[in-house]
């Protein structure tokens, strides 16, 4: 459908100009085949408007007509002024000879190719900046070799820096003998029918896609692009706000356009390098949607109330209907500080509605090319502007779905962890209980030995070996015991200061030995906690103990107590050896130790203690630097 | 002399406690089981008893529950390696709960802790 639309005229075009030219073989550009031409193309826009192209799209509303009758006023005028007048028919066109040299080109072409200096002489390509020579795919050497050339759609920058699409058609010269001498090549405007080709199959293309689209930031971008895209609705810059329920207000998300003149002048020159298929503006998305501009800054720091409605966003949600403001300057419904934050004169306003219900709003204006927004141009961005808020729903939807269910893998992990917890207590209770009756009778019998005299002082010794083992492992079976049946906690409202001032005081002695330097950070006024002060005290004791066991040569141990928000927050940082990343992953996991002598079971005993109280422990750490233990206890 | 019956199912712990003990001044008096332990009463209340819980024929708190209902004055000291029988409410009719360990002070200073209290409340009781 789109090459149908967007060559119907120029089809016609061509035919009757080639057939007109051949009757004049020999070809030599004098006066009267000019004249002539200026006959032909007379006849060619009388057949054109009486083929009623107005009704295939191109000239559709009130705003074209009127162009069009301005088109033939100036026309005239121009024909009259300029003899030249295969200038004013609005095509463009370029003689070449078989080496592709340029023996004439009319004004047009070269306003529009923004030609510095007279294109005779030179290389077809080298004007048209085409890569196409050389190629199979050239049209002018197709043609001289008798088959048929045209490259479709290709954007320009015009001298009057109008962006614009043109498409390229070759036509065949030949003289009395039939050989083809030279190529005329006919360059049309098609930017009208293409933009509106485009712009529907975008709308479809791009429905499509963005009902794909989950990502909602990604979704934003899409959409702002396909607002500013020369390629859909070519806005020069879009900014688009959500409706923040919970507050009442809008807030700006996303912009996309350039920050100023220059950079627009920057990336119009490139541009049509740079978007030349649907295609290549989703894959552009890919890598680009994060984008760091002035302007989305800007628009990201943008609020406005719902409730005062005041601003004309806010009115235009309220109202569910576009506004077009012409005359910012001048316009009651814009206040002074949007006009002035947005500094265009002429924008349009356009809700984003799904199930009639505002989600938001796209401002989009051409600050920089001051194109005038046609009624037409805003409704179909209405329409889009639907599909839109469709996806941006769908978008929203999946990501509160998301949430939920990270919420749910969560909890669902918490529950593997104390249902292993329970398994692992009772199996190890068990086991406790039968090791402590011979350990005891091991330990006892080793004692009661230890009380006769010995001439051999080795047996003394000995016999005390066998009792420091026996104490430590009876320390194991207490603490297995204790993790198994954790009583319940008795809490009270205690200073957490305290008892980490008691619990540090406890191991003075044994951070003295271990060449420890111990800071206290307490931040004053820290509230009372309802908590079980014994179990606090553990935990402390636990975590402490861990931190001077990874510092065997000695360090630094802080401790920090902060109020943050509504919690109390106690960090105990170590400069010792610090954790792997498969250690740190698995410390609350019960029985998980890396120490020769070690159990296993303070972390995911000191966890269960204080996810009693409501709080959590987090872990960061470094392999050799240091580790990190913050607990969280909230304050009510 | 003041004696002690100790019920213990563990031979080698009744060896263990048997010894030590003696050494502090006890007469000892061993039982293996709970029906033993009971026929041991009869025959001759002891001074004090000392039981584990989980004893075979007739496990502790049974055993313990006939002897309080027959002689009430003999105090009992439970020494088991189940600190969750500490919250069975049967077991708080026992003089002192301890828990097992190879370090037997504990036990010891409970033994004293009690005869001592026992021998003033004889003293109040008497009259003059
Ligand atoms: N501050 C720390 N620095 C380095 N590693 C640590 C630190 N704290 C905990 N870990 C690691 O986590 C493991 C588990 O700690 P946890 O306290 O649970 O058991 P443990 O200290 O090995 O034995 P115990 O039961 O005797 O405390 C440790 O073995 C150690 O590898
Ligand atoms: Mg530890």
């Amino acid at each position: 459908m789109n090459n149908e639309l967007s060559t119907f005229n120029s089809e016609k075009v061509t035919n009757k100009l080639r057939s007109i030219l051949s009757e004049h073989k020999g070809m030599v550009l004098d006066e009267s085949i000019l004249s002539k031409i200026d006959v032909i193309c007379g006849n060619i826009e009388a057949e054109l408007k009486k083929e009623g192209i107005e009704t295939a799209m191109l000239f559709k509303d009130a705003e074209q007509s009127k162009k069009l009758k301005n088109f033939e006023e100036r026309r005239q005028q121009e024909r009259r002024k300029n003899d030249n007048i295969t200038d004013v028919i609005g095509i463009g066109l370029c003689l070449l000879d078989k080496e592709l040299k340029i023996i004439w080109a009319n004004k047009t072409i070269c306003n529009w190719l923004d030609l510095k200096e007279s294109p005779i002489g030179s290389c077809c390509h080298d004007i048209y900046h085409c890569s196409e020579v050389g190629t199979k795919n050239c049209p002018a050497m197709n043609v001289f070799q008798g088959g048929s050339g045209r490259i479709i759609e290709t954007w320009i920058t015009t001298k009057e820096k109008r962006r614009m699409c043109v498409q390229h058609v070759a036509t065949p010269i030949t003289d009395e003998r039939g050989d083809i001498n030279n190529v005329l090549m006919l360059t049309i405007d098609a930017t009208e029918s293409e933009k509106i080709v485009h712009r529907l199959l975008l709308l479809q293309k791009l429905g499509e896609a963005m009902q794909g689209t989950l990502h909602l930031d990604k979704l934003l971008h899409l959409i702002l692009t396909c607002v500013t895209s020369g390629y859909a609705f070519g806005f020069n810059r879009a900014m688009l706000f959500l409706i923040n329920k919970e507050h009442d207000v809008l807030n700006g998300k996303l912009a996309v356009g350039p920050s100023s003149p220059e950079e627009a002048n920057q990336i119009w020159q490139d541009i049509s390098s740079k978007y030349t298929s649907l295609k290549d503006i989703l894959d552009e998305l890919d890598h680009s949607y994060n984008i760091d501009t002035p302007f989305n800054t800007m628009t990201k720091l943008m609020v406005f109330s719902l409730s005062d409605g005041r601003e004309v966003v806010a009115s235009c949600v309220r109202k569910k209907k576009p506004i077009i403001v012409k005359d910012a300057a001048n316009d009651p419904r814009v206040t002074e500080e949007f006009r002035n934050t947005l500094g265009a004169n002429q924008f349009v306003c356009v809700p984003l509605i799904t199930k009639d219900e505002p989600k938001g709003v796209i401002v989009a204006d051409n600050i920089y090319t001051g194109e005038p927004i046609t009624e037409d141009l805003v409704n179909t961005l209405t329409m889009f502007a639907g599909q839109a808020a469709l996806a941006i729903e769908n978008a929203e939807t999946y990501k509160r779905l998301a949430d939920k269910m990270n919420q749910l893998t969560e909890t669902q992990h918490k529950l593997i962890r104390s249902e292993k917890l329970a398994i692992i207590g009772s199996m190890a209770s068990h086991v406790a209980h039968e090791i402590r009756n011979p350990l005891v009778n091991i330990g006892g019998f080793a004692k009661s030995l230890s009380r006769f005299k010995f001439t051999d002082q080795k047996i003394k010794a000995n016999i005390d070996i066998i009792l420091d083992e026996v104490k430590r492992l009876e320390i194991i079976l207490n603490n297995i015991t204790d993790f198994s049946k954790p009583p319940i906690p008795e809490k009270i409202n205690v200073q957490i200061c305290e008892i980490m001032e008691n619990t540090c005081t406890l191991m003075e002695n044994y951070l003295q030995e271990r060449y420890v330097n111990l800071y206290k950070e307490f931040e004053p006024d820290i509230p009372q906690v309802l908590t079980d002060p014994t179990q606090i005290k553990q935990v402390f004791l636990n975590i402490l103990m861990n931190a001077v066991e990874s510092m065997p040569n000695g360090g630094d141990l802080t401790v920090k107590i902060t109020t943050v928000n509504k919690s109390i927050k106690i960090d105990i940082i170590d400069t010792g050896k610090g954790m792997t990343k498969d250690a740190l992953k698995n410390i609350f996991e019960p029985f998980f130790t890396t120490k020769p002598h070690g159990t296993g079971v303070g972390m995911a005993v000191s966890l269960k203690i204080i996810e009693d109280h409501g709080g959590n422990i987090n872990a960061e750490s470094e392999w050799g630097k240091g580790t990190t233990m913050s607990l969280t206890l909230p304050t009510n | 002399m003041t004696t002690i019956l100790l019920v213990e199912d563990d031979k080698n712990q009744r060896l263990l406690y048997e010894q030590e003990l003696r050494l502090e001044g006890y007469e000892i008096v061993t039982a293996a089981d709970g029906k033993e332990g009971l026929g041991k009463v009869q025959e001759q209340p002891p001074d004090m008893i000392i039981m584990d819980i989980n004893i075979p024929k007739m496990n502790g708190i049974e055993t313990m529950g006939m002897i309080l209902s027959k002689y009430k004055n003999i105090p009992i000291i439970i020494n088991t390696a189940y600190s969750s029988y500490k919250d069975n409410f049967m077991s708080w009719a026992a003089d002192a709960y301890i828990v097992k360990s190879s370090d037997l002070t504990e036990l010891k200073n409970k033994i004293k802790e009690i005869l001592t209290k026992k021998a003033k409340d004889l003293k109040q009781r008497q009259p003059h």
